[in-house]
């Protein structure tokens, strides 16, 4: 059990993806949370048609990539201070390494190399499933506890009677 | 599978920078799913992003999600950057860095690109994007042509 302010329940996985998944954005694009480890959360997205670049190209927009960033990022940031006080995406720089094929899904690793009560930094690289070499890299800096109310798990209520 | 980019330029009416910038953004099959518009302003043209529930990051705010002003912010920069290149060509995107200046609101969004420099084998372009007051984006294109990291394999 955490103290207040953090995750409620037990199992911060299933908290996180509770979280990641309610977002309408990321449900539209069809971002699922495969991992929540530590202080690193891992995103996959199935390419869909009208999620590609060009009517003449088969990749991925790269548009695309960067909402899997940012939410992965944010996702990243709970996962490391185990908390679901608001954040807010200060800064956000992608780079688009090579083009990503748009007949296979993306993973997204982010991972949150530092906090502090006011900010937090995360790296993330996505690479196309079954592939070594990134197709994008991000570095994202958020503001932490910023305005507004806090997550509240389904089960809160329960875990925190 | 093989590279299709450059593509064959494109041969965009002169005369109608606003038709230009519709076929432009027809072509992108992810600017259609979010129901990006192309409209007309003061001195030049604008993209608009009507506001929809699926667009929303932040559900207590409500706010739209980051990734929603970055495809608005990329897109517009991408529209400005092929409409004003000579020969029409596709640019790649190398990199995109955004600063947001507030949420923004569950509410219609605008974006205006200015092109900082528009080279032979690279450009550059800032984009502006407000509701009521303006969070901020920059985008650099990289112009397909250029030998960097985007012409390489997979």
């Amino acid at each position: 059990m955490v103290g207040e302010g953090g995750l409620p329940g037990g199992d911060p996985v299933a908290v996180v993806r509770q979280f990641g998944e309610q977002v309408p954005h990321s449900r539209d694009l069809g971002m699922q949370v495969l991992a929540v480890e530590d202080d690193q959360v891992r995103m996959r997205l199935v390419p869909q048609p009208w999620l590609l670049d060009d009517d003449d190209a088969a990749d991925l927009c790269s548009s695309v990539l960067y909402s899997l960033a940012d939410s992965a990022a944010g996702l990243a940031v709970y996962a490391a201070t185990r908390t679901l006080t608001p954040i807010a995406t200060l800064d956000l720089r992608m780079d688009y390494l090579r083009p990503a094929a748009g007949d296979r899904a993306v993973v997204a690793l982010a991972r949150c190399l530092r906090f502090t009560e006011d900010v937090a930094l995360v790296h993330c690289e996505i690479r196309s499933e079954g592939q070594t070499q990134p197709v994008a890299t991000g570095t994202v800096n958020f503001m932490r506890n910023t305005q507004g109310r806090r997550f509240q798990a389904a089960d809160e209520g329960d875990q925190r009677a | 599978m093989t590279d299709v980019r450059p593509g064959p330029p494109m041969r965009i009416p002169g005369a109608d920078a606003e038709a230009a910038w519709q076929i432009l953004l027809a072509r992108i099959p992810y600017a259609r799913h979010l129901g990006l518009e192309v409209r007309r302003h003061d001195s030049g043209r604008e993209l608009h992003l009507p506001y929809r529930e699926p667009l929303i990051g932040n559900i207590l705010l409500p706010a739209l999600h980051g990734g929603v002003l970055g495809a608005l912010v990329e897109i517009t920069a991408r529209v400005a950057a092929q409409s004003a290149d000579a020969g029409g060509r596709r640019p790649q995107l190398l990199n995109c860095d955004i600063d947001y200046l507030r949420s923004a609101r569950a509410q219609s969004t605008f974006a205006r690109a200015e092109m900082i420099r528009q080279g032979r084998r690279s450009g550059l372009v800032r984009v502006i994007c407000r509701q009521d007051d303006p969070p901020v984006g920059r985008v650099q294109l990289l112009f397909p042509g250029a030998a960097g990291p985007t012409r390489g394999p997979r």
